[in-house]
């Protein structure tokens, strides 16, 4: 096969990366590529939601630290999440919002030993640290799904069909 | 129509390399914000446990908190990356669709 020489100023200066995007690009030249998953509003609210009752929960523990354990707290968000994570899971090409919860589902499960373990008053600097690693991945689920989201829309230049 | 390789690339890496840039800064964005906010609670853990606040086993618990979080943001860059590539990937196709579909005189490029 004979092999393609360019003399492009603009593959020189852009680097390995551009030209691989550009290599991949002619190689799938048939249909547009998809390379991971639709947004999904159930998974969207439903994570929000999850988060919703996180904060209720440790805001009582904050301010009431002696609040006893509750396990149906415990329960009821190991049930939705196990819930959102079998639908992450029939979703095509959504293996990392899958890992996610499971990260999400893991760090729920670590709450509940801390605060299964802990004598009362339970400690308000372990709510305040435990509530921000929840937050932050949270937050991480929401900032992909959106990115989802916004990356069904048509904005990205060159995608006009007049263009040459 | 002859199809010219340089042409045709100079304007698929014109469709494709503002977006990786964008998506790139975008995400750079989110990491350093999340990854503070991790960083400035483990450094909170470890001084709670120095003032007598929390023990060592509450931290360790709250610690792996932190790790999962972590893994999640590393997710999340995963992700925006693969679609940083899928919205690059298609820009540059669509804007050489017409000359190349033209040229050759069937649609290559659906």
């Amino acid at each position: 096969m004979k092999p393609v020489k360019t003399t492009s100023p603009v593959l020189h200066k852009q680097g390995p990366l551009a030209f691989a995007v550009l290599v991949v690009a002619i190689l799938l030249t048939s249909c547009a590529v998809k390379l991971i998953g639709d947004y999904d509003d159930t998974i969207d609210k439903g994570v929000t939601d999850v988060q919703q009752r996180a904060e209720l929960y440790l805001s009582k523990l904050q301010s009431t630290p002696n609040t006893p354990y509750d396990q149906s707290f415990y329960d009821d968000i190991d049930a939705r999440l196990a819930v959102l994570k079998s639908r992450a899971v029939s979703l095509p090409k959504y293996p990392i919002i899958v890992e996610q919860l499971g990260n999400l589902r893991s760090q729920f499960d670590t709450l509940q030993k801390l605060d299964k373990s802990s004598a009362r008053p339970f400690p308000g600097v372990a709510v305040t640290d435990a509530e921000s690693a929840i937050a932050v991945s949270v937050e991480s689920i929401l900032k992909l799904e959106l990115a989802l989201k916004d990356g069904a829309k048509p904005s990205a230049p060159g995608l006009t069909k007049g263009s040459k | 129509m002859a199809l010219d390789v340089g042409t045709l690339a100079t304007q698929m890496l014109g469709a494709a390399l503002p977006i990786l840039k964008k998506d790139a800064s975008d995400a750079e964005s989110f990491a350093k914000t999340e990854f503070t906010k991790i960083a400035q609670t483990i450094v909170s853990i470890g001084e709670q446990v120095a003032a007598g606040q929390i023990d060592q086993l509450q931290a360790s618990l709250l610690l792996d908190m932190q790790t999962s979080a972590s893994r999640n943001v590393l997710l999340t860059l995963k992700g925006l990356a693969l679609l940083a590539v899928q919205e690059a990937i298609n820009a540059a196709l669509s804007v050489v669709k017409t000359a190349v579909n033209t040229a050759l005189g069937f649609a290559l490029i659906a």
